[in-house]
């Protein structure tokens, strides 16, 4: 989990520049202005090349903060779907 | 490049410098390939900071209209069948049915009609970089995927037409489909899920071959100027020193046709305007005689200088370049030898070293492309078909310079003349002269296309060019200068010539019309030292009788007073 909220904090860092690293498990689509409908599918995407994954966009809604994203991301490790 | 390089790329742009804006124009949402798009213009243009914007989504011809006025560096256009008709695409129901078949051709012919003409439009203010459509049609026709029918053949035949159309205007620029076919297969390009949830229609791959084709059409790497190669199993199948003159092939019977096509390429390099030498250990009167066989391909007058004895190819290298004048960056060597290859690139690391390796089939395509490559550009000016002629009229010049006991005497009997555009902001020769001089540069600024549109319409400008021959032929159009006349004096902002017309007091004339024709009193030198630009400082430094600054000024008395003798008549046209 850790090395995983550690490789979603890089993917957080390559798609929102100006968030401090000490903001980014905190962050939230409400809490980030930059986070809007094209950085969402922007940091799915960086996700899936940091993972090695697919991400299904019909779970995009769900993933709405870094510790959902977490989360999910898990959740798929411990189904065994993805290279993290 | 994956997404998160190409966010990381863009992280890397500088933030002190002019950015470098480009428009992307698309009916569908931009979304990764402005990323891409920015990410591979942000790699060749390392200096300023890339800036991509975009339009409305699904109104491409609105985006062109309005990207003229907003006056960027580039527009970059990425056309797809829906954006000709929508039923092109799968994000519409219009139908796919024979009934439609032919409505769709008839709207294609007339949106790319309108499309044609808008871009034309834009491109007479902005360099335009176009890519036509990359995704395959959607399936509409009773034929099926594996028959090209006739609505089909219609649809593929008029997007050709219109590319074929569009890449003879002079600031347009067409990505290659061929090779975007062999970067990004084309079964590998469409995302249904992707087009149908966000309007982004592109798998990522796909999105950077793209984004890289427009960035290379936009920001091309500078051509290489010369190239020197080898003879024996590079040039030609056999040793010459052992073979014979006549034992030497390059010729399919003797199974030794890639030769036959690298002499070729040459040739066809050399009649482009790249400079073409020889460094070969051998004995020079056999290569003489193997060189003057009638059929050779690459015939010997196309080759200057020929270095051809038993010493180091890296002295053979180095006097080519002093007799071409320019430096080892702007070169390609190339020999079968892999220690003559590391010798080369050793002492002269910018070089650009390929080995050619005879009899390997598999990989000589790639290397007979990758030569074109590298010397690729958009047009062939005048000045490219003179250039060798040129070089070889100027070592003669400087040869013959040399030996004067007055050379003044001699400069006046060249009988030289110097014909000046003095409206030569829209000649593409004067851009292209100060981006790529390095040696006699005011200052080493390069200008994209709109800077210099925007220097050329500031208040007071001018910016004429000039061309000068002499009884040792013609250097075509070599010099540059632009600025602005304000209050009696000039402000010299861009000052360049090409190191092929030194020696000859073009310079001096250069300012004498400056004074002359400006009426002005005082002549403002932009000036900054480059790294490259010694020839300029020394000329300056003899002139103002102390080291150049930034700023510094002459008056017209004291040019005046230097007597500097005017060898030229000269020629001057307003039009």
């Amino acid at each position: 989990m850790n090395d995983i909220r550690a490789r979603l904090t890089t993917c957080f860092a390559t798609v929102f520049p100006a968030l401090e690293a000490a903001e980014i498990p905190a962050a939230t689509q409400k809490t980030v202005a930059a986070w809007d409908s094209v950085a969402a599918i922007t940091l799915l995407n960086v996700i899936e090349e940091e993972f090695n994954t697919q991400i299904d966009f019909e779970a995009l809604a769900d993933l709405d903060s870094f510790d959902a994203i977490a989360a999910y991301l898990s959740d798929r490790v411990a189904a065994g779907n993805s290279g993290a | 490049m994956t997404l998160t390089e190409a966010l990381r790329e863009r992280k890397r742009a500088p933030v002190d410098a002019e950015p470098f804006r480009v428009i992307l124009a698309c009916g569908f949402t931009p979304l990764h390939l402005s990323t891409f798009l920015a990410a591979h213009l942000q790699r060749r243009l390392p200096s300023r900071p890339v800036e991509v914007t975009c339009g409305l989504y699904g109104d491409l011809p609105g985006t062109l209209r309005e990207s003229a006025a907003k006056n960027p560096g580039a527009v970059a256009v990425a056309l797809e069948w829906a954006d000709l008709d929508p039923r092109l695409g799968y994000r519409n129901l219009g139908g796919w049915g024979p009934a439609e078949q032919d409505d769709i051709v008839r709207q294609v012919e007339s949106r790319l009609g309108s499309l044609r003409r808008v871009i034309e439009e834009v491109a007479d203010a902005v360099p335009v970089a176009a890519a036509f459509p990359s995704l395959p049609l959607p399936p509409v026709f009773h034929t099926g995927s594996r028959q090209a029918g006739r609505a089909q053949a219609r649809l593929n035949a008029l997007a050709q037409q219109a590319a074929c159309e569009l890449s003879a205007h002079a600031s347009i620029s067409i990505a290659s489909a061929q090779h975007l076919d062999l970067v990004s297969p084309p079964a590998e390009r469409y995302d249904l899920q992707s087009d149908l949830f966000t309007g982004f229609p592109y798998k990522r791959a796909h999105a950077s071959a793209l984004g890289e084709a427009l960035a290379n059409l936009i920001a091309p790497a500078p051509p290489k100027k010369g190239l020197i190669t080898d003879l024996d199993d590079t040039l030609w199948s056999g040793i010459v020193g052992e073979a014979g003159p006549e034992g030497v092939h390059w010729d399919l019977e003797h199974h030794a046709q890639i030769h036959g096509l690298y002499q070729q390429t040459l040739r066809a390099l050399a009649d482009e305007g790249v400079l073409i030498a020889v460094a070969s250990k051998n004995d020079a009167a056999v290569v003489q005689r193997a060189l003057a066989r009638p059929d050779m391909i690459l015939s010997p007058e196309k080759i200057f200088p020929l270095e051809v004895h038993w010493q180091a190819k890296s002295g053979s290298v180095a006097r080519i370049l002093k007799a071409w004048n320019i430096g080892a960056g702007d070169v390609v060597f190339v020999d079968d030898s892999p220690l003559e290859l590391a010798e080369v690139e050793r002492a002269f690391p910018g070089i650009h070293c390929l080995r050619f390796r005879p009899g390997d089939y598999a990989s000589a395509e790639a290397f007979l492309t990758g030569l074109r490559d590298l010397f690729a550009r958009k047009r062939i000016s005048d000045e490219d078909a003179l250039r060798r002629e040129s070089l070889r009229s100027a070592s003669e010049f400087q040869s013959r310079m040399a030996q004067q006991d007055a050379p003044e005497e001699f400069l006046r009997e060249l009988n030289g003349s110097i014909a000046v555009n003095a409206q030569a902001a829209g000649d593409p020769r004067s851009l292209e002269l100060v981006n790529k001089t390095n040696q006699f540069n005011l200052n080493g600024r390069r200008f994209d296309a709109a800077e210099w549109r925007a220097l050329a319409a500031s208040p007071g400008a001018f910016v004429w060019n000039a061309a000068y021959q002499d009884k040792f032929g013609s250097l075509g159009k070599i010099a540059v200068l632009a600025g602005k006349v304000r209050e009696g004096k000039v402000l010299l902002e861009s000052w360049v010539m090409s190191c092929r017309a030194f020696a000859r007091g073009i310079e001096n004339h250069c300012l004498a019309l400056l004074y002359e024709r400006t009426g002005a009193e005082e002549i403002i030198f932009c000036f900054r030292a480059t790294d490259r630009n010694g020839p300029l400082q020394d000329f300056l430094a003899r002139l103002l009788g102390r080291a150049p600054e930034a700023g510094a000024r002459l008056e017209r008395r004291e040019f005046e007073l230097r007597d500097l003798p005017l060898y030229h008549q000269v020629q001057w046209r307003e039009s």
